[in-house]
């Protein structure tokens, strides 16, 4: 007599005797069908329920219950069966794939299975016999009892692998050519245990398991005759070629004239007759901004990045563009600087990067440079007769007069500008500039220091350029001294006041940070426990310290932005500084360039490498080399590490000292310097060093050596 | 025939196919029709979970926040042997430092790159920030939440029209009474949207309706405390859980915690007791070798090991921490046996063809080295693997005397990775006995700056420094070397000898 039960997606189960219908059944608690199976030993329906239990109904019970029938009229198809008791239940808290029945013999039967991580195998009476953990998502099984005494149960998953367990063992791996979604024993014709697995298409496959192993075939990297003698000759070639390459010591490839790629700057004589100024900080009515016209010419068609650069404070109202170029047309960009910050910039000039790639893909840029007109940060004004800053230009020909230095700030009727002339900068004190109608001299006054810079660099290029164009060659300015050092000291020592507040804030905040800490985690074990103590305060505490945290922070800020104006200022000084120098001392170009790098290193002006110890390295080691007055002033120690220095004096006293030196006929050079330098190398390198005193580092094994595969998968998923 | 498929088995059979996708679709067409169809809605969840789901155990993510504030720790400093903050401490039964390289924490190189490899544990907050960022550095990262609130906003992309559920507007206690939508409900909130609150608010509630007799719910509270950061509560939840039922799951849950704790002496008696439960069960051996390896207990992970191979041959990560330690235990030909049986296996990819390659001329088979190394580097994915391989070419150049490519090879591994510190400490031997002493102390010393961890750098430069007669910064950089690696004997012979000097000036 055959019995049949269906099972429908709603949950009845339907029994049929031979053909005819006898009864249906709700299960209780009923979402999604799982697996189901029947045990004849105990005579009962073995299912996983939505609520991640192995449930046992038996016929028993089932023959009992309800009907179907009428409890749907009832209830509504859910909830029904409440009389419908389930023998036993075993939770084991994930949904199942399968469920399969093996028994040994009439005595033992284990319930096996299939959940979506872990292979259960359970006695029927629920109890947990054991558990595998699956490392892949599983597909199909099939556990069947060999020989009646052990119980070996295939597993296919979902990376196409079919394993063999006996219990938790595994006896055997083999690669399948599809996912399988069924799996069975079969025996066809004579043939016994031959696996038969079902694909996810349809395909059924009949395999066994081979002794002979798939030997994994790495695929051939590509086989070619070795021909030595090309081998030798192209190796040799290489071989040349890096050596060649390690020969230039310069690392910058020598700058070609590009004739593909052209860069020009314009910078129109004329401010803007209205403003283009934006978010200024300065206080004035109107802000004068000066338009840029930015003409970029190439012969190649690609995609430009240009970057426009102007120190700060001065701003632009848009600094980069992108460029889709085509080839032979050129393209213009205009753009508009204006001064923000409510200080003196150091400098007027400007740059414009380009930055492409040649057709070939490499990288390239070409750089413009720019001079902003003075206009931008100042405007014409009543001269001032009293100024505490006094800075006298000699010069070898008669004075101009100011009216055609300076056309941009005079006004024509008025007949006293031949002399004086007056400049009120945007963001500073009032600049007067004198020209002697006696004697061939000019005088700048102001009451900073650090204001003439702009106006005595001013005046300087404008005097070359005028008497440039009336072809006089043998024009010079000279500065009889002395040069204002106590000023420039003040400068620096203001600088690195600051430079000391911003350390001290830095320790403060780290201090007021660790307390906070220190309260947090006190706070985190008082909330934490079960039960609570007062908290003493503490709140409030963390409240003030966190106050206090971001008091510090602002101050530090503030400190910070104050320190960034008087580094602009210093710059300013320096260079100013510079100049004098140079017109005192009548240094040529090269000579300038060298004082120049020693003042302004580029590096920024951090916390850690600031301005002061840079100078004073840099300073030192001219002194200790090319401006050196003896010999033992040669020998080279090695500089400690840089790091702020306590005081400046040791500074202002190494830069008095080469100032000194320089009046004393004393001149700056490299190569001498740079050939000692090698010398000492050299000496120190004579002794030869045993190589067994140096380790090979063992090699490494890779660290990121294998990923599981199963593991991957998952990460993938990670986003 | 006009039968069709009913729909719901339809998608139901999609998801067992692990077509997730098209199984979601398939549900939010039946939602559509009928908005309030439970089964529908309770399989859409189910898909969506298994889309982005990754099994809770080899999820391990440690922030600075919870490594600095942790106030689970006993005592500041541990005794030998029992914490995995001191690494060091072990029963030192593996190979020395000069022969097994460590990672940036202090660990040996393992064979097997897992999620917690790489952890961290720095002594101090500053520490901890300063640790340089490069592609491989243990530095930790800032927070382990707010990566799981990256997971919760990723998984938006299995959805595009918004969230399927909105977790806020549920009444969690409504459906924590519906014991066979609530399981589902909580793994998606917890899988898919990375919402431990609302997850825990639930379990909380479905833990309390069950009258606590549920161990499921149990493990998801513990679950739930763990990713806070509550990590006794969580271990009090997995405890209970089980008391009512042995599970695997559990046991590698209640591991993790004591790890995580600092307790590995605990968590590997939880393994054993779990291995009385489950005897031979694969992923509990795996979870006490990884413990043993990470307090550098090398042999009695090696043992570990072998016990998993002998339950499941197919093991990778045995397969391949056996190997590694073979190889870095002098046994080069063995440990090409294992990684054979990797490639046998049908691993093919560049880290296995570069160890093959190096076993291969450790163990003098120099014939297929440069083929192995030629199949590494075609396969290698990304710039760090391909430097790996070019350092280690460097390595078979040294041994075989051309210094000449040995050089390229490491300039080579730079132009891969710039940050990869061995080739500058090989670099610098390298200029050393070309006579450049400048360059090698560059060298040397961008190699210590970035990796501050490994020793050689700082005593190379030790004795490049004595050799010039700088002896102040020879001692210095002696000290670090010692600081590194105490028992290297040149080291400790080196600062004798400068000792020596100061005391004689």
């Amino acid at each position: 007599q055959d019995l049949i039960c269906i099972q429908s997606v709603d949950g009845m189960l339907m029994l049929f005797e031979q053909e005819s219908y006898s009864f249906g059944r709700f299960l209780p608690g009923f979402l999604l069908p799982g697996p189901l199976t029947y045990s004849s030993r105990t005579d009962s329906f073995i299912t996983v329920s939505s609520c991640r239990q192995v449930e046992s109904y038996r016929y028993q019970v089932l023959a009992l219950a309800k009907d179907a029938e009428t409890q749907e009229t009832e209830q509504q198809k859910i909830g029904s069966g409440k009389k419908l008791v389930v023998d036993w239940i075993s939770n084991i808290g994930e949904q199942a794939l399968d469920i399969c029945v093996v028994s040994f013999n009439q005595l033992v039967s284990s319930v096996f299975v299939l959940g979506e991580r872990n292979f259960f195998c359970l006695k029927d009476n629920g109890q947990i016999r054991f558990i595998k953990k699956l490392d892949h998502s599983p597909s199909c099984f099939l556990p069947y009892s060999v020989s009646g005494t052990v119980i070996n149960t295939l597993i296919g998953n979902h990376n196409s692998i079919l394993h063999i367990y006996q219990d938790v063992t595994l006896k055997w791996a083999t690669q399948l050519p599809h996912i399988p979604v069924a799996v069975r024993l079969g025996k066809l014709l004579n043939l016994k245990g031959v696996i038969v697995t079902l694909s996810d298409s349809g395909h059924l496959q009949c395999s066994y398991l081979g002794t002979d192993p798939s030997l994994f075939q790495a695929p051939k990297v590509e086989a070619r005759n070795i021909n030595y003698e090309e081998y030798d000759a192209e190796m040799n070639k290489l071989q040349k070629i890096i050596k060649e390459a390690r020969k230039i010591k310069d690392i910058l490839p020598k700058s070609e004239n590009n004739e593909d790629f052209a860069l020009a700057v314009t910078v129109l004589p004329d401010l803007d007759s209205v403003s283009q100024a934006v978010d200024s900080e300065i206080k004035a009515e109107v802000i004068p901004s000066v338009m840029i016209k930015i003409k970029v010419d190439s012969t190649l068609a690609t995609r430009t990045k240009l970057t426009v650069g102007v120190p700060s404070p001065l701003a632009l109202t848009q600094n980069s563009f992108i460029l889709e170029l085509e080839s032979s047309v050129s393209k213009t960009v205009v753009l508009s600087a204006f001064l923000k910050g409510n200080y003196l910039p150091a400098d007027l000039k400007g740059s414009v990067l380009a930055s492409y790639n040649t057709p070939t893909g490499a990288p390239r840029v070409a750089q413009c440079k720019f001079r902003l007109p003075l206009r931008l940060v100042c405007s014409p004004a009543q001269p001032s007769k009293t100024a505490s800053q006094k800075l006298t230009i000699d010069t070898n020909k008669p004075t101009v007069s100011l009216i055609t230095l300076f056309p941009d700030f005079a006004d024509q009727s008025d007949e006293d500008q031949i002399n004086v002339l007056g400049f009120q900068l945007l963001a500073g004190s009032r600049v007067t500039l004198l020209a002697s109608k006696t004697s061939q001299r000019y005088r700048i006054q102001s009451e900073q220091l650090e204001d003439i810079w702009l106006i005595t660099k001013e005046l300087t290029l404008r005097l070359e350029q005028h008497f440039g164009r009336q072809n006089c060659k043998d024009f010079v300015c000279t500065f009889s001294g002395p040069i204002p050092l106590q000023d420039y000291f003040d400068i620096i020592d203001h600088h690195f006041e600051l430079r000391l507040n911003a350390a001290k804030y830095e320790q403060l905040l780290a201090e007021r940070a660790i307390q906070f800490r220190a309260i947090e985690r006190r706070l985190l074990a008082r909330f934490k426990d079960k039960t609570p103590a007062p908290l003493q305060h503490l709140d409030t505490l963390l409240e003030g310290t966190y106050r206090q945290v971001i008091a510090l922070a602002d101050a530090a800020e503030e400190n910070q932005a104050i320190m960034f104006q008087a580094f602009t200022k210093l710059k300013s000084a320096t260079q100013l500084v510079i100049l004098l120098i140079s017109l005192w001392q009548k240094l040529s170009a090269d000579q300038v360039a060298i004082l120049e790098a020693t003042f302004l290193p580029l590096t920024q002006n951090t916390q850690e490498l600031g301005w002061e110890e840079c100078v004073d390295a840099s300073i030192s080691h001219l002194l200790k080399t090319c401006l050196s007055k003896s010999s033992k002033d040669h020998a080279l120690t090695l500089f400690n590490q840089l790091c702020i220095p306590k005081d400046t004096s040791r500074l202002k006293k190494h830069i008095t000292l080469l100032f000194d030196r320089l009046a004393k006929g004393g001149r700056m050079s490299l190569n001498p310097d740079l050939d000692c330098h090698q010398a000492m190398l050299l000496s120190g390198g004579c002794d030869t060093i045993p190589e067994s005193d140096f380790e090979e580092r063992p090699p490494s094994q890779n660290s990121t050596m294998f990923t599981n595969q199963g593991h991957l998968d998952k990460q993938d998923i990670k986003p | 025939m006009g039968l069709e498929m009913d729909p719901l088995l339809h998608a139901l059979s999609y998801f067992r196919r692990r077509k997730f996708q098209l199984c979601s679709d398939l549900c939010s067409q039946l939602l559509e029709k009928e908005p309030g169809d439970q089964a529908a809605w309770c399989l859409k969840m189910r898909a969506l979970t298994e889309m982005v789901y990754v099994d809770e155990i080899d999820v391990d993510q440690e922030g600075i926040a919870e490594m600095m504030l942790d106030e689970n720790a006993i005592a500041q400093v541990a005794r030998p042997g029992t914490s995995l903050k001191a690494p060091g401490t072990g029963q030192g039964a593996g190979p020395s430092q000069a022969i097994r390289p460590l990672t940036q924490t202090g660990r040996p190189l393992t064979g097997f790159v897992r999620p917690s490899t790489q952890a961290g544990r720095p002594g101090s907050i500053e520490q901890a920030i300063k640790t340089p960022r490069t592609a491989h550095t243990a530095r930790p990262m800032t927070s382990a939440s707010g990566r799981y609130v990256r997971l919760g906003t990723a998984s938006m992309l299995t959805n595009p029209d918004g969230p399927f559920i909105n977790v806020s507007k549920l009444n969690l206690n409504n459906y924590a009474q519906k014991p066979k939508l609530a399981k589902t409900l909580f793994e998606y909130i917890f899988h898919h949207e990375s919402d431990v609150k609302n997850a825990l608010d639930l379990a909380a509630y479905a833990t309390q309706h069950a009258q606590f007799k549920d161990w499921w719910w149990k493990v998801q509270i513990g679950k739930c405390y763990y990713r806070l950061g509550l990590y006794r509560e969580a271990e009090t939840q997995f405890k209970s859980a089980l008391r009512q039922q042995d599970m695997v799951d559990t046991i590698l849950y209640l591991a993790k915690v004591y790890s995580r704790l600092d307790q590995p002496l605990t968590a590997l008696n939880v393994f054993k007791q779990g291995l009385e439960q489950f005897p031979g069960e694969v992923s509990l051996l795996c979870g006490m070798a990884r413990i043993h390896e990470e307090m550098n207990n090398i042999s009695a992970a090696a043992e570990c090991y072998k016990d998993v191979l002998k339950q499941d041959n197919t093991h990778v990560e045995a397969i391949a921490c056996i190997a590694s330690n073979h190889f870095y235990s002098d046994q080069p030909e063995i440990a090409l046996r294992f990684y054979r049986r990797l490639l046998q296996m049908g691993i093919y990819n560049s880290q296995l063809f570069n160890n093959l390659g190096l076993c291969c001329f450790y163990a003098q088979q120099y014939d297929m080295i440069l083929s192995s190394f030629e199949r590494a580097l075609s396969l290698a994915e990304s710039e760090e693997e391909a430097a790996d391989v070019w350092y280690n070419l460097g390595h078979v150049a040294v041994g075989i005397g051309d210094t000449n490519l040995a050089y390229q090879c490491f300039k080579l591994t730079l132009a891969n990775n710039n940050d990869h510190a061995e080739s500058y400490n090989n670099l610098a031997v390298l200029e050393m006995q070309k006579g450049h002493i400048e360059q090698a102390r560059v060298f040397l010393q961008t190699a210590s700056s970035i990796a501050p961890h490994m020793y050689e750098p700082h005593f190379n430069f030790a004795v490049l420094s004595e050799k010039v007669g700088d002896l102040q910064r020879s001692y210095i950089a002696a000290q670090k070397s010692k600081e590194t690696f105490p028992e290297h004997v040149d080291t400790q012979q080196l600062i004798k000898q400068l000792k020596q000097h100061f005391a004689r000036v």
